[in-house]
Formats: C-alpha cells, structure tokens, sequence
C-alpha cells in the first residue's frame, strides 16, 4: 500500500506538470496572435483612448510575466473570461457545451461497451469459428474506416435520400430544453440514433478486439477446467471466464474516452450537435479566442483526467501489479 | 593459414565501411526482407491498391484532364457547374464548375505526399528519441519521457486546428502538427524495446570489444528496432492522411492545394449531401480505399512480426 500511495502522489505531480506544460504552451501560442485582442474585439469606432483604455482592464500593458502569472491563475480556477461575441462568461458556455458532448458520448460509449464486451467474449470464446472470423475481419475494417466519411454517408442515406432522421442538431427547433427534459423527450433520442451510430460503429471495435484476444488467454487456465470437473452448464463457465477476461477492459475504456473526445469535432460539425468541438471551431472562425482556448484546455484537461484514472484504475483491479 | 588470413581480410573489410555505411546496410536488409509479406494474401491486395495509387500520383499530369482548380466549360463558354457525371465530366461538376475527377487524381498526390513525409518524419524523430531514451537512461530519459508525457497530454484536432488559425493554413504546416502528433507513440514503443535491447549479451559483448556509445546503438540496438520503426512508418501514413482529411474538412487544410479532405469540405459547405452525391463520394471513398490499403498492409506485417495476432 506504501508503494501504491508512492505510485498516485508521483502520479499526481506529474500531471500537474503535464497540465502546466500544456498551459504555457498555450500561452506562447496565444502569444503569437498578429496584434493583440483589441484589435478583433474593438471596431474602429472606438478612439485611441478607449483602446488605451481596455488595454488596460484587461492588463494588456502590463510586463509579460505578470501576465503570464495572470494567466495560469485564471486557468487554474476555471475563470475563462468573457466571450468576445456570445454575452457570456466563457465558463459557462463551456458548462453547457460540455454537457452538450456528454449527450452524444455518454450514450454511445455505454453501448459500444456493453455490446462490444459480449460480442467480443463470444467471439475469443468460439475461436475459429466463423462467427469470430466475420467479427474480427469486420471490426478491423470499421477500426480503420474514417469514421467522419462514414457519418457523412449515412447523413446522405438516411436523412436526405430516405428522410428517416433529422439531418442534425441535438433537438428539433423549440424542442425540449434543460437536462433532464431533454433525455427524456423522443426528440432527442430520434437526433442521437445518426452520430450515435456512427461513433459506435468506430468505439465498438476497441472492446470487441480486445476481449477476444484476452478471452482467448483466459480460455487456457486451469480454474476453467476445475469448473467444469465441479459440472457448472457451459453458459456459467462462460460467464466466469468474462470476469476475468474484463481486466483489461476496465483501463481501455478510460484511455478510449480520452481518444474519443477528439474526433468528437467532426461528428459535431457533421451532424451539427452543439458540443465543445463545434464550439471551438466556431469560435476559431469568429476569431472568439477566450472561447478557443477554454475549449482547447478544457479537452486537454478531460483526457488527461481520464489517462489518469486510467493509470490508478490499473494497479487497483489488478492485484499483480506492483509499485516498486 | 589460408583459412586465417581469408577470415582477416574479411575481418578487415567490414572495418573499412563506415558505421554510416553499416546502419545503411542494416535499413536495405530490412527492406529486402519485407518481399515476405507478399506471402499475405491481405498483403498483396493493399500492395495493388497502392500501387495504382502512387501510379495515378505519378502520371497525374496525363490522367487527369483538367487542372485542379480549372474551371469547365461548355462549347458556348458557359461554366459547368454541379453537372452529374458526363462523357466531358466523368464524376461531375462542383458548384464552381470544376471537374471532380481532376481534383481526385490531383489529391492522390497531396495525400501521398502528406503521408510519406509525416510519416517519415515522425517516424526518423520517434526512433531517435526512443533510442537515446532507452539507451542512456538517467536524466536524458527524463527529460524525454516528460516531454512526451506533454505531447500525449495535447489533444491533436483541437491543437492543430488553433495553431494552424493562429498561424496561415498551408500545407507544410499540416505535416509539421501530424509529425509532432504521431512521433510520441514510437518513441514510447521503441524506448522499451530498446531498454531490453540493451541488456542482452551482443551488447555486453560490443562494449567488452572496446564499442563506444553511439556505436552500439546504431550499428547494434538500432538495426534490431527497424522492423518496429517500419511498422510505424506504415501506421504514421494511414494516420497522417486520415489527419489531413480531418483537418482539411473542417476548414484548416491549405487553400493552395486540392486535396481530397479539402474537397469534401468543399462539398459541405456547398450542401452538396443533398445535392450532388457525384461530388462527395469520389473524394470519400478515395480517402477510404486509400487508408484501407495502407491498412492491409499494416496487419500483414503486424501478423509478421508478431505471430499471436495470426489467428484469424
């Protein structure tokens, strides 16, 4: 246990390191703006002495350090500032843009997980088969599709030839509103099933690949063998060898939320869903920097935070590993 | 006695080529050895794909009948836009009247641009780093490990897309973001193998024989890494084209060139989904094929260097 505490406090400060890395990395970049905010925020209405003026509200004139410091306390307590075009604090419309991801990804996961764990057991336990063959060769081939040519397709077959679905958005204009109305209301689902889809059809893979490969370790051991002499029905034996054959899954899943979150950004500007990636590349376009660079952390933060978890979550479940 | 003296002027030969000359050798030996995987039938297919890829790449100029950003026209002069695929127009028309087909072929090019060169750069920049890592330990593999701790802390889209709106789209720029996405994974791959590389007896035996560091690990450790890197090489070419695409499509791709993400960018923005399907599937389904083909290859050689995964 003394290793393991060791292992998190390590840990830990690596990723504060990491997280401070990143930040003053984002800081250069932002550095490196031809002009400064000013002059994408103020029209050229305002005098020389307005400029002057905002320039020094927001601690423009003062030396680079200072505003450095300044910079990395803001990030550090989530104070984002205020959105140039949205009226706003740029905390907030992360909040909700946050929130907005969750919807799509939450569900997504839930399913390629579940669906993924007990396809992919199937297949490591029945190798050879041609169940197994079809379900590896077909997982490879989704594993390697770009999946946002895959979300354009379907939007084409379903929503404009076939009209089927709703061609994108979360909900329907004056659909239903706030958290718990929404995931309740049809219309929010009737919006998922698309993106939904298509990001299950990419995340699926992961689970059903990995629990075939570790399915087929788990298949050898003798507890197995023991079961079966005991004369537990074949179905239960299967079921334990899932459990075990789950180790490795749990970690995954942590580190594929933190991949997924990335190519969320295409299917959000396909299918127009109103999450973080769509924002951020709004806001690029508007030149609403506040808002890029809340949005940018924001991301580096969450697959950071899941890495991490990811890493502790390992030594936890399995009880061979150790800190030395 | 004969015997003796041929061993020494073999002996002497090997010492007369440069270091640079016997890591050279180590890199083509293990091109030679790829004939191999033509033994894959999964192999053989992606290997034709790419072929006909790189040879629509190569003989552009000639197969394609317009230039990548011409504007067609009908005998009255009129511009040609958003015309379904024709005898003038094989794949159609876009909404400013130029020839799909053309810009696909001219894509072809970009993409395996984009990918060799993101790929081998990356590639070249892992492998260093991993090297240097596994092999010299201490501070040195610190100072690298924390830095890519760093550079897997930085999600790739959202990094690339403000650097690149902070500084001018172009292309270049795009390889440089994918090179410095893609190298952290090799250099974490070859870092340990390097680092059970280096515990082996021909490495004792190099240092006993009086080898200094950087000979062992570039005549010895690095030649036993080079299947690996090759491995990523070919992985650095899916994920640098699929990047670009991404990229491209959602608007931060180089305005210079036509490429096929940029085409379809192009296509979404026009609402050609609703439209024009002769316009967003070509440059979809190139991009596919193309990924597909490098992918094929991929899983050949991965079952090649790691017999456990030959099991479908």
């Amino acid at each position: 246990m003394q290793g393991f505490r060791r292992y998190v406090i390590r840990r830990l400060m690596l990723l504060v390191f990491v997280i401070w890395c990143i930040l003053t990395i984002m800081f250069g970049l932002f550095q490196l703006l031809p002009g400064d905010p000013t002059s994408i925020f103020i029209d050229s209405n305002f005098s020389p002495d307005m400029i002057e003026r905002q320039k020094e509200l927001w601690g423009l004139n003062d030396p680079i350090w200072l505003q450095y410091l300044r910079y990395i306390r803001n990030m550090a307590l989530f104070d984002f500032g205020q959105s140039f075009f949205q009226i706003a604090p740029v905390s907030e419309i992360m909040a909700d843009k946050v929130k907005n991801t969750a919807l799509m990804i939450v569900p997504a996961l839930v399913i390629s997980i579940v669906l993924g764990t007990v396809i992919g057991a199937i297949a490591g336990w029945r190798r050879g088969s041609k169940f197994e063959q079809s379900t590896v060769a077909t997982s490879l081939f989704l594993h390697s599709a770009p999946s946002f040519f895959v979300g354009i397709l379907v939007l084409m077959v379903f929503s404009y030839q076939l009209r089927w679905l709703p061609p994108g958005g979360m909900v329907s204009l004056g659909g239903p509103d706030g958290f718990w109305e929404m995931i309740v209301a049809r219309d929010y689902w009737v919006h998922l099933i698309l993106p939904g889809l298509v990001l299950v059809s990419r995340e699926i893979t992961g689970p059903i690949l990995l629990l075939r490969s570790s399915m087929l370790e788990v298949k050898g051991s003798d507890f197995l063998d023991i079961l079966r002499a005991k004369g537990l029905p074949e179905r239960q034996i299967v079921t334990h060898a899932t459990r075990n054959a789950l180790l490795p899954l749990v970690t995954y899943i942590a580190v594929m939320t933190g991949l997924l979150f990335q190519g969320q950004v295409l299917l959000e500007i396909i299918f127009a869903w109103p999450g973080i990636g769509r924002e951020l590349v709004q806001a690029l376009n508007d030149l609403d920097y506040p808002v890029a660079q809340a949005a940018l952390y924001v991301m580096a933060l969450v697959t950071l935070a899941l890495n991490f978890i990811a890493d502790l979550l390992y030594g936890v479940i399995d009880p061979r590993v150790t800190y030395e | 006695m004969t015997d003796i003296r041929a061993v020494r002027t073999d002996l002497s030969r090997i010492r007369r080529r440069g270091p640079l000359a016997r890591f050279g050798e180590a890199v083509l030996r293990n091109l030679a050895n790829l004939k191999v995987l033509l033994r894959y039938p999964s192999a053989i297919v992606g290997l034709t794909l790419m072929t006909v890829f790189i040879l629509v790449a190569i003989f552009a100029p000639l197969i394609a009948p317009y230039g990548p950003f011409e504007v067609t026209y009908t005998a009255e002069r009129a511009v040609i836009r958003l015309s379904a695929p024709s005898m003038n127009n094989l794949f159609g028309t876009t909404n400013q009247g130029m020839d799909v087909f053309s810009q696909l072929v001219w894509g072809s090019r970009v993409a395996l641009m984009v990918g060799l060169l993101s790929a081998l750069g990356s590639v070249l920049l892992g492998t260093l780093i991993g090297l240097f890592s596994g092999y010299f330990g201490g501070w040195i593999d610190e100072v690298l490990m924390r830095a890519t701790d760093v550079a897997f802390g930085i999600p790739f889209l959202p990094f690339a897309m403000v650097v690149i709106s902070i500084a001018q789209p172009s292309l270049g720029l795009v390889i440089l973001l994918v090179i410095f996405f893609l190298w952290r994974t090799t250099a974490r791959v070859i870092r340990s193998q390097v680092l059970s590389l280096k515990t082996r007896p021909f490495v004792w035996a190099a240092k006993a024989a009086g080898a200094g560091h950087m000979k062992i690990l570039f005549l010895h450790i690095a030649p036993n890494v080079l299947p690996l890197s090759f491995l990523y090489v070919a992985i650095g070419v899916q994920t640098g084209v699929m990047l670009e695409a991404a990229l491209s499509f959602l608007g931060f791709g180089d305005p210079h060139v036509q490429s096929w993400g940029i085409m379809l960018n192009a296509a979404f923005q026009a609402g050609a989904m609703r439209t024009a399907w002769w316009w967003v599937l070509p440059p979809g389904l190139a991009l596919s094929a193309f990924v597909l083909s490098v992918f094929m290859i991929t899983r050949a050689y991965e079952e090649l260097l790691n017999p456990r995964l030959r099991s479908i």
